[in-house]
């Protein structure tokens, strides 16, 4: 052999040495150093161009970054026993990268455990809590409608006619919530998942939905609240309009009868007055009235077309008669 | 047969075409290295862009808008993110179509994403659409696995959270822009715990209707609502004739009885005066007055009468007999 040849080998037995005691470990990801299989010290996780052992240490890499689990839909009996389908998504994180190796491999061994752990997590904490947990985070909506009651019952009482589209009343209260369910989850969840190295950042109850079988009671259900309403808007319509007519017969009455007895009054009172005047003066002379008014009474009252027979009796034919 | 010598000759040629064609291989592969150099080593970002230099794996620097050169042959990688672009999820529809004139959207098979359920145990279905924004393009790569999903995940999540904490009726009616906003608020909280450098630009609820099957009934609701003003109005305007009618005719009644009470008064206060007058000059002369004012009477009655009668009582017989003036006087007095 040549010294060229030797030169040669030397080259590449030191190329060899130098691409094996380097390696890149890029952002996102972090390392585990093994001597013959035997993790050696921590998980690197800076990442960057790094050093190591050439040949006799091998270079493991596993996730950094926070990773998406997602759930089967699944249908759980809630406590009250209502029938829903829980989808849930969860975000996890390799903390532990030597466990997490030890464990489960990879991210499809991680996968099949979260699957198992994850699912019969959410239907325990589920099927132990009623269904208005799950959908509700807090009870602003019950505070709500009882401030809407009572001010409906202030203006009932000043008696103005209020219309109410929602449905109040019979709003179940939560006792923890929606977020504290996800929670409690996330928590129950953590302490089995240590064992894998993995953490939990949270998990979502992504959908919350009636089972198909009982969608169509709830619809029926929501139908007959709607009809509900829908009547007792109309009825209030109609007790609304028997009120105006009420009104309306009232005061018709009202200003019907005060304008008649005023007008009685006006009217007696000046006959009154009427009356008063005639008897203060007429009674002055009764006899010289009773001559004038009769006389007045009788050129008002005979007429063109009386018929009128008159005895040469009568004092104003006195001078007819042959007698006189 | 060839001699050790033409063997010789041939080495000899071979290594002189060697020679001659090193001269050539030589520089050709130097230009070659040269140019994949100069292609490697720069690279281009567009406006709406930042660019995220990796270098060995680790973040070096993140590159604006421009022309910039980087380490050649892979050693720098360059990762472009549209950190300038409004960003979309939409949720319960998909644009389709944003070429024409009105944009397409279809529909049909979101009920999964939009059917939820409401703070009263009640069905929704709600359409709405997330946008956000790249704020840091590093952490939006390499803080979480799958950056747009999660988005999906949570912005889902939340906005069913914000909906079961109302009713159906606020959140078809009333609540909408209360809803936009707390979303919105909530979305980005959870975003800041994931550190994944996004920013919620704005949460925008689109369609928000009953579900299909009960619509109808929601529809009859607002029917029941107009009905109901009908029937008010109706009876409203029924007041309205009737009430200022009767208050009018209340009015003239009362002014016709005021009117008759003048009159009544007046005349009244009338007939005394006169009878006052000619009670003064009665009492002057009683007799001859009286006389005077009987002949006058008797001469305007009688003077009109186009019947009269003039009957002899002596003459037995014949019907009917008046008495006389004087109590005839009497029955017709008033």
């Amino acid at each position: 052999m040549n010294k060229k040849t030797i030169a040669a080998i030397v080259l590449v037995l030191l190329a060899l040495t130098a691409k094996s005691s380097f390696y890149v470990l890029t952002e996102g990801r972090q390392a585990i150093i093994t001597e013959f299989g035997k993790p050696i010290g921590e998980p690197v996780v800076k990442a960057g161009l790094h050093m190591k052992k050439p040949f006799f240490h091998d270079v493991r890499y596993v996730d950094k970054r926070i990773l998406s689990w997602d759930g089967y839909p699944n249908q759980i009996p809630t406590k009250d026993k209502k029938f829903i389908t829980v989808d849930t998504t969860a975000r996890w994180k390799i903390t532990d990268a030597l466990k997490f190796i030890q464990t489960v491999r990879n991210e499809k061994g991680a996968k099949s455990r979260l699957d198992t752990i994850l699912d019969s997590i959410t239907r325990d904490i589920i099927s132990g809590h009623n269904l208005v947990e799950a959908v509700r985070n807090s009870n602003s909506i019950v505070d709500r409608i009882s401030a809407k009651e009572k001010e409906i019952a202030e203006k009932e009482k000043k008696g103005e006619v209020v219309v109410e589209e929602e449905v109040l009343g019979d709003i179940e209260p939560i006792q923890i919530g929606r977020e504290q369910l996800s929670l409690k989850i996330a928590e129950s969840a953590d302490t089995e998942l240590t064992q894998f190295g993995i953490k939990l950042v949270d998990v979502q109850l992504r959908r919350i939905s009636y089972e198909e079988s009982v969608e169509e009671s709830v619809y029926d259900r929501m139908i007959s609240e709607r009809q509900r309403i829908a009547q007792k808007i109309r009825s209030i319509g109609q007790a609304e309009r028997a009120r105006i007519e009420g009104r309306r017969q009232k005061d018709l009455n009202k200003i019907e009868s005060e304008a008649y007895r005023e007008a009685r009054e006006i009217r007696g009172k000046a006959e009154a007055r009427a009356t008063a005047i005639f008897t203060k003066s007429l009674s002055k002379e009764p006899k010289f009235f009773e001559f004038l008014r009769t006389m007045e009474a009788y050129s008002t009252v005979f007429g063109e077309q009386t018929q009128f027979i008159m005895s040469l009796d009568s004092d104003f034919l006195k001078y007819l008669r042959s007698d006189h | 047969m060839p001699s050790p010598d033409d063997f010789v000759n041939d080495i000899e040629r071979m290594k002189q075409d060697f020679k001659k064609a090193m001269r050539f291989i030589v520089p050709g592969i130097g230009v070659l290295i040269l140019v994949g150099f100069l292609l490697t080593s720069y690279y281009t970002v567009e406006p709406d862009e930042e660019a995220v230099v990796i270098r060995f794996g680790a973040y070096h620097t993140t590159a604006q808008p421009g022309l910039h050169f980087k380490l050649p042959f892979g050693v720098d990688e360059v990762i472009k993110v549209k950190t300038r672009q409004v960003l979309q999820a939409e949720f319960g529809y998909r644009t389709r179509d944003t070429q024409g004139r009105r944009s397409e959207y279809s529909k049909r098979d979101y009920k999964d994403e939009s059917l939820m359920l409401t703070g009263d145990l009640n069905v929704a279905d709600v359409e709405w659409a997330v946008q956000y924004q790249i704020a840091d393009p590093f952490k939006f790569i390499f803080q979480t696995s799958e950056p747009v999903r999660n988005i999906r995940d949570v912005s889902e999540s939340i906005m069913r959270r914000v909906v079961g904490d109302r009713s159906v009726g606020q959140i078809l009616t009333t609540g909408r822009v209360e809803i936009n906003d707390e979303a919105k608020v909530l979305m980005q909280e959870v975003f800041e715990r994931y550190d994944m450098g996004v920013m919620i630009v704005s949460v925008r609820l689109q369609d928000v209707n009953p579900p299909d099957r009960v619509k109808p009934s929601f529809n009859e609701v607002n029917a029941a609502k107009q009905e109901q003003e009908t029937v008010i109005n109706q009876a409203e305007e029924q007041y309205n004739k009737i009430i200022p009618e009767a208050r009018g005719k209340a009015e003239q009644s009362i002014s016709e009885a005021e009117g008759f009470a003048e009159r009544v008064v007046n005349r009244a206060l009338g007939d005394v005066q006169r009878f006052e007058a000619l009670l003064k000059e009665y009492q002057r002369a009683p007799t001859i007055t009286r006389k005077r004012m009987y002949l006058e009477t008797m001469e305007n009655i009688f003077k009109d009468f186009k019947n009269l009668t003039l009957v002899d009582p002596d003459i037995k017989g014949l019907l009917p007999v008046y008495k006389g003036l004087d109590s005839m006087g009497k029955g017709s007095n008033k």
